[in-house]
């Protein structure tokens, strides 16, 4: 990515991160969502970062992108969040599954 | 006037706010480490990358733009990154009521700090004053920016000592995952977590990445049902058998 698109990128993104917390504040003073709405953004963030998971993990390069360290990584994670409920433990069992099964395999 | 700026530091309001904003930055500072690592792997110039820090200012957001550079277009880099900004609209509606009686320049300046963390700590402050909230605000806000990318930094001059062989590129998935598994309360979330990532599996092959965003819009989509069905089935119960 060349610097004046990515410039552009990070910008537009920057606008829009501001835009989402500052909409209903600045321009919408007062007035609530609908709760339709906010049960359905309920929802974006497990639906949005699961999915990026699975496309960072098959590096653009579709299945085949998928490594099986990667993936005993991501289940050893995800296995230790939901017992310990603590992020940094899970970032450190998933890293050090991975390195175990890259010196083994 | 009580606040005059020789004695900040030793304002009882400005400690409160520094003290409980260290115990939320804490977990953070991994997130940090790791995003200032994916941002010597960037395929953006690293000073683009780390100029998320000031323009964006919202980790995943930041982590999902440094990471796609390689292999998304600008488009569905630009329009991932929004979708996971959306939870931010919640935070908004949320806090909009204490900032009606704001002066103009805090309802624009304030929502720029707006993380998690700082909503996290806000949202139970209803005892405040309208002043002392926006000098709580303000104090937490700022030291979490500050903290956030110093931390970033040195992740970023740790990350570009670490050899590739560590695979540090994986960390940033991790992260994610971690982070959808803290966030799931209930089986709706679940159900939204599970749909996103099994129709983005499917839709690998679907060119520019559009993958990510098939996936997640099926996920809200799934979850949306299951919370509709699960409030449903609750109120029937409620009516008592019958």
């Amino acid at each position: 990515m060349n610097t004046l698109a990515a410039l552009s990128a990070v910008l537009t993104v920057g606008l829009i991160t501001y835009m989402s917390r500052a909409g209903l504040i600045v321009f919408l003073a007062d007035r609530p969502l609908p709760t339709n709405i906010t049960r359905a953004l309920r929802y974006v963030g497990p639906a949005v970062l699961s999915a990026l998971t699975v496309n960072l993990v098959a590096g653009g390069q579709g299945v085949d992108g998928v490594e099986v360290e990667e993936v005993a990584a991501i289940a050893v994670a995800i296995t230790v969040a939901a017992v310990t409920r603590n992020l940094i433990a899970a970032l450190a069992a998933g890293m050090v599954t991975m390195w175990l099964l890259l010196w083994l395999l | 006037m009580s606040g005059d700026s020789t004695s900040l530091r030793h304002d009882p309001l400005i400690r409160q706010a520094l003290r409980s904003g260290v115990p939320l930055f804490i977990p953070a500072i991994p997130f940090a480490l790791v995003l200032g690592v994916a941002i010597t792997e960037s395929a953006m110039p690293t000073a683009v990358a780390w100029s998320t820090n000031l323009f964006v200012f919202a980790g995943a957001a930041q982590l999902a733009t440094v990471s796609l550079a390689a292999t998304a277009t600008w488009l569905t880099l630009v329009s991932t990154a929004a979708v996971i900004n959306l939870r931010h609209v919640m935070y908004s509606a949320a806090l909009s009521p204490r900032f009606s009686d704001q002066p103009t320049w805090f309802r624009r300046i304030g929502p720029f700090f707006l993380i998690d963390q700082l909503f996290a700590l806000m949202a139970p402050r209803v005892e405040l004053s309208s002043r002392d909230w926006r000098r709580f605000y303000l104090t937490a806000g700022l030291f979490f920016f500050t903290s956030w990318t110093l931390t970033v930094t040195l992740g970023l001059v740790v990350g570009s000592a670490i050899p590739t062989e560590w695979r540090l590129d994986v960390a940033p998935a991790i992260m994610f995952v971690g982070l959808v598994v803290l966030g799931l309360t209930n089986r709706p979330g679940i159900v939204a977590a599970v749909t996103g990532a099994g129709v983005c599996l499917l839709a690998l092959e679907v060119p520019n990445n559009g993958g990510i965003l098939i996936g997640a819009v099926s996920g809200v989509i799934a979850g949306y049902i299951a919370d509709t069905v699960q409030t449903r089935r609750a109120r029937s119960s409620l009516d008592g058998p019958s």
